[in-house]
């Protein structure tokens, strides 16, 4: 057993990312927070969606899984209840989370499944050159929509909260220290976790770039706001005009998916593999 | 052999589905062989529905058409049987619903016996719900059952509804019970028996077949005809280490169940062709990541929503080609009940050794019908296949999940939680690690060795199995569920036998020629319009078939009817 370090983490392959790329921002601050959280290795598992951002995949050593387009979600609930000592992250983008894989998050939510979800939200669809996402504001022009999109951007920290979420946070992939701390939190806290991270894509997206965010984006800490109150929390996630980051809403009183469940009680369901079964209770149904 | 044929018809909502299992309960209680079929609409009140009980001395695997005895809840429910209504059929009508006039009996060559079915259950229990509990005592009485064993299934129906509603339906069965034997003697007299029989539907047999096969999460989205699979093992999470989630869609059921796989138990999912297409790319997600899956696929007649609570065995074609890309697959095609539950619990040790999906595929038909078979041993094992053992995975992290040298493709696995065993499952093509790849040579590589997985599969898979007489002028060629009917059309005459294939991929192509060689003639009967099989096995072996018999109205095959066609 040993813990993640920063060069254990590090995995053969080089990133290939854009030069400026916001995930590489991103990529730093995960490693960063397992690193600082002390994890042996071997108990975490990080499932990626595909896109630019699940590309993360090959940059990381460790146990991982590289999911279909959209479906991250729902492998890493399979992995958790299989085994709910590992802890579970899902690295994902925002075409994966909330438009191909949208019913997986709000069902993680709503059963407070022990995963976070950390969703690099560039609001386009990059690794396929350049349409529009469900995070696209209204009005602009891509590859899909080239005489503006007619759809409004949705709002998925609200969508988070109507889902009952126990961890809602919006991080900046221009702001590291931030980043780092809310990742943590987010592991920390047993239960579902939102992690929205607002993604400047040089190449992709002209409109919400480095010096748009380093304008609007504030940080909700600084103002001395308490994320205890989920009336408090929506008004705030309405906020547009500026753009507040840090963690919006936190009940760690919530009790997980797993611990529910009566058959988890002791051991996780792969430490309960039994290698002799009897089958003398059910059969008794059918004499 | 002795055998009896029994049927209710009534209305959605009476009851009728219940009493049926009883009776064929009843009967497995007297030491002999029974079969259940049900008939219901896609409705939760009113519409059509029968349950009809074919029981005997010797095993009986399929339902029959010409009855011995006929209940009837109302007009229409007699109207609809008629023509199955034989000289020495007895009838019993409910006169409540109405007298039957003489037109409406015109055809009717039976006995009627015209009972106030109830009134009789109002008398006793206040409200009319108990009539299918005074069909009970009718049935008991007319066949000469023992009816101690019949109030005690009356009271296990219903176990934890309190005394009163026991006593007050014991009633019920009474009325019934004695007013047929004022009308009638009884036809035989049965006598209880100890049996080593279970009665069970094929879904209640995959859910034993699963825990046999050391089932940890099923994961799954309701669908008939595989909903009661989910609904079994969901009541077995009280005994068993294992988690049973009702799932937002398809698409999550696959993907938590693979989820849940690569991090190291035992893992089903199940639906029917609607929800299976949702799950089509998942599919092809545990080809390239070899993750292990078993997956129960229940037919119903489509294209679309279909017929929801019929029968169809349209979606062989679908299953061997569903999923893009190559990569190899197991299609089990169980035919008894009891080979319902052989058949999933070997499906595990395939999926697990072998890393691959493995389906089980049946229909409605065998699903949702009671059929008794042999108790199996109740103490199993299950092994631990193809996993890399924690003093095996060396501390110089040099553990390869997808390596080359892999005989028959099968490179053991770690899962999450092992020290040294990191490694990166990828729904893209990748190295031996896992890490993405795109070269040439590793493409084709990793392709082929996934690909050679067939070569210990083809040695492990079930044969094909050839019942009743050798040298019978006619052979009669099936997959699944359909060899349940062919099974009694044997026990009718001695000039047929059966190829049934238990496992339809990979495609046991020497043992089926070396088979049909014997024939002397060949017919395919199966439940589709365009000759699934029939195509599979020209494109495997080169046989090709001159006659067929193909049904695709959602109604099973009947021994009776392939006889005639066979006499004619
Ligand atoms: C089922 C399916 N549909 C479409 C695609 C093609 N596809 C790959 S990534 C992607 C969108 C990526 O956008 P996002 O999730 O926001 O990630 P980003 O690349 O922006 O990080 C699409 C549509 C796919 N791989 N699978
Ligand atoms: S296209 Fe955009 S998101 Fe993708 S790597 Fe380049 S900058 Fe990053």
């Amino acid at each position: 057993m040993s813990n993640i370090t920063q060069q254990s983490i590090q995995s053969p392959i080089t990133p290939t990312w854009c030069p400026g790329c916001g995930n590489f921002g991103i990529l730093g601050a995960i490693k960063q927070a397992f690193v600082q959280m002390a994890m042996p290795e071997e108990n975490l598992v990080v499932v990626y969606g595909v896109g630019c951002s699940g590309n993360m995949a090959d940059f990381n050593r460790v146990y991982g899984f590289h999911s279909l387009h959209g479906r991250a979600i729902s492998n890493a609930m399979g992995i958790k209840m299989a085994n709910h000592k590992l802890k579970v992250i899902v690295v994902a983008g925002e075409g994966d989370t909330y438009g191909e894989g949208l019913n997986h998050l709000i069902s993680a939510a709503r059963g407070n499944h022990d995963i976070t979800v950390l969703v690099h939200n560039n609001q386009t669809y990059s690794l396929t050159t350049g349409q529009s996402s469900p995070t696209t504001f209204k009005g602009t022009a891509t590859k899909s929509t080239p005489d503006g999109l007619i759809e409004e951007p949705m709002n998925p920290l609200t969508m988070a909260l109507a889902a009952h979420a126990g961890y809602v946070a919006r991080a900046y992939a221009g702001n590291m220290a931030q980043l780092i701390n809310l990742v943590k939190a987010a592991l920390n806290h047993e239960g579902f976790a939102l992690v929205d991270v607002l993604q400047p894509c040089p190449t992709f997206n002209k409109v919400n770039t480095y010096q748009w965010f380093q304008q609007k984006v504030y940080d909700l800490d600084k103002e001395g706001y308490q994320p205890y109150d989920q009336r408090l929390a929506w008004e705030k996630a309405m906020e547009t005009e500026k753009i507040p980051v840090g963690l919006f809403y936190h009940d760690p009183s919530l009790l997980a998916y797993h611990k529910h469940l009566s058959q988890l009680e002791k051991q996780s369901l792969l430490e309960q593999r039994a290698e002799k079964i009897s089958l003398e209770k059910p059969f008794q149904a059918f004499v | 052999m002795m055998k009896w044929n029994w049927k209710i018809a009534g209305q959605a909502g009476e009851g009728v589905m219940v009493v049926s299992r009883m009776v064929a309960q009843l009967a497995k209680r007297h030491g002999l062989y029974a079969f259940n079929y049900l008939e219901y609409p896609s409705l939760i009140k009113g519409g059509h529905q029968t349950g009809q009980v074919l029981f005997s001395d010797k095993p009986v695997f399929s339902q029959q058409r010409e009855l011995d005895v006929l209940i009837a809840f109302g007009k229409a429910a007699f109207k609809e049987h008629v023509k199955e209504i034989t000289k020495k059929t007895i009838v019993i009508y409910n006169q409540n619903a109405g007298d039957l006039t003489a037109e409406d009996t015109n055809d009717c060559q039976g006995k009627i016996i015209n009972l106030p079915l109830n009134e009789f259950a109002r008398r006793a229990t206040k409200t009319k719900l108990a009539t299918n509990t005074v069909a009970f005592g009718i049935t008991t009485a007319i066949f000469g059952f023992d009816k101690k064993v019949s109030l005690s299934l009356v009271s296990e129906a219903f176990v934890g509804k309190g005394e009163e509603v026991i006593k007050t339906n014991h009633a019920a069965f009474m009325l019934g019970y004695e007013a047929i034997l004022a009308e009638l003697s009884p036809l035989h007299e049965f006598k209880v028996a100890t049996d080593n029989q279970v009665i069970t539907t094929g879904n209640e047999a995959v859910g034993l077949g699963a825990l046999a096969g050391g089932v940890q999460f099923y994961s799954a989205y309701p669908m008939t005809p595989a909903s009661a699979a989910m609904h079994f093992l969901a009541d077995q999470q009280k005994n068993y280490p294992l988690i049973v989630k009702h799932v937002e869609d398809e698409i999550a059921a696959i993907n938590q169940a693979i989820g849940a796989s690569y991090a190291g138990v035992r893992s089903m999912t199940g639906s029917s062709g609607g929800g299976f297409a949702l799950m089509v790319e998942g599919l092809s997600l545990a080809g390239i990541t070899e993750t292990p899956l078993v997956i129960l696929y229940g037919q119903r007649p489509g294209p679309a929503t279909g017929l929801p609570t019929w029968t169809s065995q349209a979606d062989l074609q679908f299953i061997l080609r569903a999923g893009h890309g190559e990569f190899q697959r197991v299609v089990l095609t169980p035919g008894t009940i009891a080979e319902h539950y052989e058949l999933t619990k070997l499906a595990f040790d395939l999926a697990e050794k072998y890393h691959i999906p493995v389906f089980i595929v049946s229909d409605k038909y065998a699903l949702e019908s009671h059929q008794t078979w042999q108790q199996p041993p109740t103490e199993v094992e299950v092994k631990k296949l193809s996993y890399m053992a924690d003093k095996d995975l060396s501390a110089d992290d040099s553990y390869l999940r997808y390596s080359l040298e892999a005989e028959d493709g099968i490179s053991p696995r770690s899962v999450p939680g092992q020290p040294h065993g990191l490694y990166i499952s990828n729904s893209y093509e990748h190295d031996p690690s896992g890490y993405a790849t795109e070269d040439a040579d590793m493409t084709r590589q990793q392709t082929e060795k996934r690909a050679e997985k067939y070569n210990g599969l083809i040695k492990e898979i079930p044969q094909p199995e050839l019942i009743g007489p050798k040298d019978a002028p006619t052979t009669f060629v099936c997959w699944g569920s359909t060899v349940n009917v062919l099974k009694d059309l044997v026990a009718m005459t001695d000039k047929v036998n059966v190829i049934h294939l238990p496992c339809v991929w990979p495609f046991p192509s020497n043992a089926f020629i070396e088979l049909a060689a014997k024939a002397q003639r060949l017919v395919m009967v199966e439940g589709n319009h365009t000759g699934q099989g029939e195509q599979l096995i020209r494109q495997e072996t080169g046989i090709t078939f001159k006659e067929n018999l193909r049904r695709f109205d959602g109604r099973p095959f009947y021994a009776e009817d392939i006889l005639n066609w066979l006499e004619q």
